[in-house]
């Protein structure tokens, strides 16, 4: 289980995540909702209630101190998979993830697991859940709340909150809590353009020698500005690693769209 | 190099390790108290009127129940109205463990999809909120012990035991519940069935010593009647409980327990997927 409370100064270039020959397989149900009545009613039709998807394929990565790596891919690649196999969220089936540091999520979902309490409750349930005490919340309490932009709005329960304000409370506290290495999935897409360009800033700032960034985006110019390394998966396979401008380019090559302005665009 | 933080590899089948699951487990015990004190703040427990909603309702309950049996059974002893309030609020303790534990992992979904943490602190969290539920009714039914006018003895201590014995079982029971939840979503829409079974198998409504010898078998099948028949005798007759019973009630908790985690420790790192 990762822990947010350990934290170490590293030197750059220090191995930060090790992936050796990490493969994913699981099976899911088909059904969203799994009921009794279901497999009840189907039983003796022999039709499948699960299916087994095979979402990473023998990937090796090491990532470094320093580094800021983008993630690419289209969707299905298995992007999502592998940080949460890094967050220690999902083992992976074979292979071994070694990671030296605390590692922070900002996965697709963001915080916010009961919509009936408020941001504040919510914010702290959810460090407390990761492993920081709540002095260590407490203290970056402040912060998160004045980064969010809620105003008085974190009181309420988040039920009542828009999706831009779920997703800018999300992205403060993933950035606030400066853990070694930071995982943002696809988060830096919402919220207002001034907002955007808070977070873009803030994760530049964030960007320095004794921490290890992780961005999964599909925003091809903002991979291009903030990354100094960029990966693109494709069905569960690295494909290609390398210098931002020639991975991207190769797949967005690959994609046979070119430079287009669709996906060139940002965020 | 320095040595890894963390190191996840794949989980040949079965547990994970239990030494370093109880440290992480133990390390955020915080997160139980916390999540556990917002839940009932957002349930309002925490205000007078709220408080007074957690007694009042099994109250009615009682009520209700002690018209029915004063109808069918024609009893009107206020002993046995204390035996039945007594019964029903441990009753509810399991109940409430049961119906709080049973959608306790679903709906941790954002939660569990976004953080690594053993899952096993949702349920456990049913349980504490459970228990912050029944303490105020302990204090209502020590008023009604005491208007009605059963002897306070130092027998009367037996119910600790019991109540930890009944602690256990709730636990090992929201943690099966919760797990199986996960597979057939529609558990939590059968378990009103389930527990108002349950309710009518156990000695609430009667006293144990009162069933039919034909119908002993509900003695043996249902895991609550060996422990509520113990409840019922140390805090409403004051007398200590039968060895046998409260050993049987701890093989039941503890059966479940063993089974249950298993269950559960085996499966939850597939939680996030099956979400």
């Amino acid at each position: 289980m990762s822990s947010l409370s350990v934290s170490s100064s590293h030197i750059t270039n220090e191995l930060a995540v090790s992936i050796r020959g990490v493969g994913l397989t699981y099976t899911t149900s088909i059904d969203k909702k799994p009921t009794l009545k279901s497999r009840v009613k189907s039983l003796g039709r022999g039709t499948k209630q699960t299916r087994v998807v095979r979402a990473l394929d023998d990937i090796n990565l090491d990532i470094q101190y320093g580094q800021v790596l983008g993630v690419i891919g289209t969707n299905g690649a298995g992007k999502s998979s592998l940080m949460r196999c890094v967050a220690g969220i999902l083992p992976p089936s074979q292979g071994r993830i070694e990671v030296y540091g605390s590692v922070s999520t900002l996965l697709a979902l963001g915080v916010g697991f009961n919509p009936s309490m408020s941001g504040r409750d919510n914010v702290f349930l959810g460090g407390l859940a990761a492993g920081m005490s709540r002095e260590e919340i407490a203290g970056n309490f402040d912060e998160i709340a004045e980064f969010s932009e809620l105003g008085d709005a974190i009181d309420a329960p988040m039920r009542t909150y828009s999706s831009g304000m779920y997703a800018r409370l999300a992205f403060s506290v993933a950035a606030v809590v400066r853990p070694d290495i930071l995982i943002i999935d696809e988060a830096l897409s919402t919220g207002d353009a001034k907002f955007k360009e808070k977070s873009l800033n803030r994760v530049k700032e964030l960007r320095s020698d004794d921490r290890a960034l992780i961005l999964v985006s599909h925003a091809m110019q903002t991979l291009r500005d903030t990354c100094n390394d960029v990966v693109w998966l494709h069905k569960g396979k690295l494909v290609q690693r390398g210098e931002p401008n020639a991975v991207i380019h190769a797949y967005q090559e690959f994609l046979h769209l070119g430079k287009s302005a669709v996906i060139d665009e940002d965020f | 190099m320095s040595t890894p933080l963390q190191v996840y590899e794949p989980f040949k089948a079965g547990l994970p390790k239990l030494g370093r699951y109880w440290k992480s487990l133990w390390s955020r015990r915080t997160f139980i108290k916390e999540y556990s004190k917002s839940e009932l703040r957002e349930q309002h427990f925490d205000s007078v009127f709220g408080q007074l909603w957690l007694v009042l309702n099994p109250l009615l309950l009682s009520a209700v129940y002690f018209i029915l049996i004063m109808i069918i059974g024609g009893n009107t002893d206020s002993a046995r109205y204390a035996h039945l309030t007594a019964s029903l609020f441990l009753f509810y303790l399991v109940a409430n463990s049961l119906t709080g534990g049973v959608k306790s992992v679903t709906a941790g979904q954002r939660l569990i999809l976004n953080t690594a943490f053993p899952r096993i602190m949702l349920p456990i969290s049913a349980v504490v909120i459970a228990i912050f539920k029944f303490l105020p009714t302990l204090i209502v039914f020590l008023a009604i012990k005491a208007v009605v006018g059963t002897p306070f003895t130092f027998e009367m201590l037996w119910a600790i035991p019991v109540l930890l014995i009944t602690i256990f079982l709730a636990l090992a029971l929201a943690i099966t519940i919760s797990c199986i939840n996960v597979y057939f979503r529609d558990i939590a829409s059968f378990l009103p069935y389930l527990t108002r079974t349950l309710l009518y198998l156990s000695p609430i409504l009667y006293v144990a010593s009162d069933l039919k010898p034909s119908l002993r078998a509900i003695e043996i099948v249902n895991p609550l009647f060996p422990i509520l028949d113990s409840w019922s005798r140390a805090m409403v007759q004051g007398e200590a409980p039968q060895p046998s019973s409260m050993l049987q009630g701890l093989a039941w908790a503890t059966g479940f327990f063993f089974v249950g985690t298993y269950f559960f420790l085996s499966r939850e790192r597939e939680f996030a997927v099956r979400l």
